[in-house]
């Protein structure tokens, strides 16, 4: 398992460079249409290690056909000059009615199922390539489907998912989504998020997909129960931190993933050849 | 027991943005507590990049913050970059209105939320935006990231020569390279 962790913004530039030249990560998620206006070449030579590109605002099912395809041409940029592990999106609703949600909203797996599944064909379509969905946080019941669509999902466009792990563990503790329903889906994806969560300040709690704390004890145990079914060859996992970002404290979450899945093939090959 | 439907976060999306519909909704159901952590979004939003506004409101922020989100579900506000600049027209006609008009600092911060609100969010191919206001001479810009090391920036510019007014409270224009070199004329905000 190759470990990652997402760069978002320019602040934390320098404490990336650290954590892969401490070798706390293999690899950069970069949250890319942030850096649209960045040159692409700069971009490339910004860390020495692989990344993933992680789409935030493509918001691909709302958006019409031209500006989509507008996405993509300057997308299609970054994939050229990095050429990435992978390229991710999210599924998930921006707006409702024209106005916009600041907290994403989840859709609604049993009666979308078949516009998502086109919205993504076509979107797969114009960026020309595969891409991997991430898995939402849930909070109301409705989450109980999501492993199914998603498992349906790859089955029928030949995208991946990407797999947020402590997503599924917001989503069992909110609704109840067992984590053993997912497990075709683990099996079937090659690249996971994890991060911390909190809870609600109101009960009844809920927990929140915050990325701004340590890692929870049920999603590590959540990672060792599947140990085997998360790790395969070319697999990443990439540490997402987006507040409290310190230092210390993403080194050890890193460790903690580092002794749990050992240190990642393509590495050792790297440690043997220059021993 | 609940007779709305809450089955998916479908069921609550109109909640999620209206104080209003919220409150049909008993507070100890998980979909009370699911339009709360949308509804509280909306409100650190506003009040964490605009703390003074707490300064007119109180310290909950609440009366401003439940009077606009109403007023804003009526004008169907889209609720894009321009979120802070509509604020500022709910406030100033508003009963904050004569103390928010008697300091500049409720509009300098107002003004670059929403630059450093559209550098962030948008996703077209312009570099920067500027800000204009009836109320000011003043303009702020803001720029999307252009170096990696680097993130957004703001600008609040005076200008010697101002530019003309614009027709309504707000405008604004975009620029399509990292240089102020144009002064297209003004665009109205879309809700
Ligand atoms: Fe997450
Ligand atoms: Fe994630």
């Amino acid at each position: 398992m190759r470990l990652g962790f997402n760069f978002t913004l320019g602040d934390t530039y320098d404490m990336v460079q650290r954590l892969i030249a401490e070798r706390h990560i293999d690899y950069c998620e970069f949250l890319i249409d942030n850096f649209f206006c960045v040159d692409p070449n700069e971009l490339a030579k910004a860390f020495d290690c692989p990344i993933g590109l992680h789409i935030m605002y493509s918001k691909f099912l709302e958006a019409d056909r031209p500006t989509l395809v507008d996405f993509a041409a300057r997308l299609r940029d970054y994939i050229d000059a990095l050429n990435p592990i992978y390229v991710s999106d999210h599924i998930l609703r921006f707006s409702h009615e024209g106005r916009a949600f600041f907290h994403l909203g989840e859709i609604d797996y049993s009666t979308e199922y078949e516009f998502v599944r086109d919205k993504v064909l076509q979107w797969q379509e114009i960026v020309g390539q595969r891409i991997h969905f991430e898995n939402y946080p849930s909070i109301m019941d409705g989450g109980r489907e999501a492993p199914a669509f998603f498992e349906r999902l790859m089955k029928e466009t030949g995208a991946g998912v990407l797999f947020d792990a402590s997503n599924a563990v917001c989503s069992n503790r909110n609704c109840g989504t067992p984590f053993e329903a997912w497990r075709n889906v683990i099996a079937g994806a090659q690249h996971f998020h994890v991060a911390g969560y909190r809870q609600s300040l109101i009960e009844p709690f809920i927990s929140l997909d915050t990325h701004a704390e340590a890692l929870a004890p049920d999603t590590m145990s959540f990672l060792e129960n599947f140990r085997s079914v998360f790790d395969k060859p070319g697999a990443t996992m990439t540490y997402e931190r987006d507040d409290q970002i310190e230092f210390d404290d993403i080194v050890a979450d890193l460790k903690l993933l580092r002794n749990l899945f050992g240190v990642a093939e393509e590495r050792r090959h790297d440690l043997a050849v220059s021993a | 027991m609940l007779s709305l439907p809450s089955r998916t976060d479908r069921d609550l999306y109109p909640a999620l943005m209206s104080p209003v519909l919220c409150a049909n909704y008993p507070a100890d159901h998980k979909a009370f507590v699911r339009i709360d952590v949308s509804l509280r979004i909306y409100w650190h939003t506003l009040f964490d990049i605009c703390p003074e506004l707490l300064e007119l409101s109180g310290p909950d922020g609440m009366s401003i913050f439940r009077p606009f989100m109403a007023w804003a579900g009526e004008k169907k506000l889209a609720f894009d970059w321009s979120y802070y600049l509509w604020v500022y027209v709910w406030l100033r006609q508003s009963p904050f209105k004569e103390r928010l008009l008697a300091d500049d600092k409720y509009l300098r911060s107002i003004m670059a939320a929403s630059a450093a609100r559209w550098a962030i969010l948008d996703r077209g191919r312009d570099c920067g935006i500027v800000i204009g206001c009836a109320d000011t001479k003043n303009l702020v810009i803001g720029w999307k990231c252009r170096s990696v090391r680097l993130g957004r920036e703001i600008e609040l510019i005076e200008p010697e020569e101002p530019l003309p007014a614009p027709p309504d409270i707000f405008g604004y224009f975009t620029l399509q390279s990292f240089e102020l070199d144009i002064f297209p004329g003004w665009q109205s905000l879309a809700r």
